[in-house]
């Protein structure tokens, strides 16, 4: 058994070999853990929109022992990631770490906004640091106008151009 | 169960609460890859996975260290629930999985366990032992339960 507690080093060793193969062998490879992620995840969207958003990253903020501070308004919620445990295990690794290690997240997130109609903004900031910022928004000429201020930008398979 | 003496620290440690969701997508990572590029190719990674990622424990198992497995067997079993037995002897460790968490979940989350699922353990385990003087058989006994002996080859 890989341990738990090891699955992102696993991924990461997974990460390496599909970027040798291609991008788009990296992105079927993140549709694939999306439509694994819609089993956790798309009906408690559907439902309860971003308060079933928020309810999500409040158990996965203690279950996966991150750093993050949530923040839900009416019309967007935000994920401020201080201290992402899942890049932190790949920089801690004996494992050389894939360089682009932090776009898996947008990878899996985004194509499930699409299909619940949330608009999303995913700022890595930087790959080297294990911290990121998240904005989810119903109305998307708020997060057009997020964008703006992001400072690396994250996209994912099937995110429209007219976003970028 | 013999208790494995902690003398030397292990590389990974964790802390915190466990996230067994990731069992989860290491069974949807595993048919992916088989799928698409093949059994040989999944068996490579998980072998980088032993040798590289696990390079400490490769390490000492070929300096002869075999007790750090133990010691990261109990640590891991213990932390995600784990029903198992580790039985030291002079020159060989016995691990009785009797109750895999990692199988259960998958099992409870999915309902379908991929008949790959195991090779994480097998092909980990013969990395670790890669260029040593030591093996591990890793014997599937059922649904869930698994038997792995590291002892000195022949």
């Amino acid at each position: 058994m890989i341990p738990s507690d090891h699955f992102t080093r696993f991924y990461n060793e997974v990460f390496k070999f599909l970027e040798k193969q291609g991008e788009e062998d990296l992105k079927l490879y993140w549709l694939e853990i999306s439509k694994n992620q819609e089993k956790h995840t798309l009906e408690l969207f559907k439902n309860k929109g971003l308060k079933g958003m928020y309810e999500y990253w409040d158990h996965i903020r203690l279950e996966e022992n991150c750093d993050l501070d949530l923040t839900l308004e009416e019309d967007k919620l935000e994920l401020k990631m201080n201290v992402c445990p899942s890049l932190s295990k790949v920089l801690d690794n004996d494992a050389e770490p894939m360089k682009r290690y932090c776009d898996h997240c947008a990878g899996w997130i985004g194509p499930i906004m699409d299909k619940v109609g949330y608009h999303m903004v995913y700022d890595v900031i930087d790959r080297n640091k294990p911290q990121c910022i998240v904005k989810i928004f119903k109305k998307k000429a708020d997060a057009l106008k997020a964008e703006k201020d992001a400072k690396l930008l994250m996209g994912w398979p099937g995110k429209e151009t007219d976003n970028n | 169960m013999n208790k494995i003496q902690n003398d030397d620290k292990l590389r990974y440690q964790d802390k915190g609460n466990v996230h067994m969701d990731f069992h989860g997508a290491t069974n949807t990572t595993i048919e992916f890859i088989i799928k698409k590029y093949g059994l040989n190719v999944m068996n490579d990674i998980f072998m980088k996975v032993g040798k590289n990622v696990y390079k400490d424990i490769h390490e000492k198992i070929k300096e002869g260290n075999i007790q750090v497995l133990a010691q990261h067997w109990q640590y891991f079993f213990d932390r995600e629930g784990a029903e198992y037995n580790i039985d030291v002897q002079d020159s060989k460790i016995v691990l009785t999985v009797l109750r895999c968490p990692a199988y259960e979940h998958v099992k409870k989350i999915s309902g379908e366990v991929s008949p790959n699922f195991c090779d994480q353990t097998i092909k980990t385990n013969e990395a670790l032992c890669e260029g040593s003087d030591f093996i591990i058989d890793t014997e599937i006994l059922g649904e869930a339960t698994c038997r792995q002996i590291i002892r000195k080859r022949t």
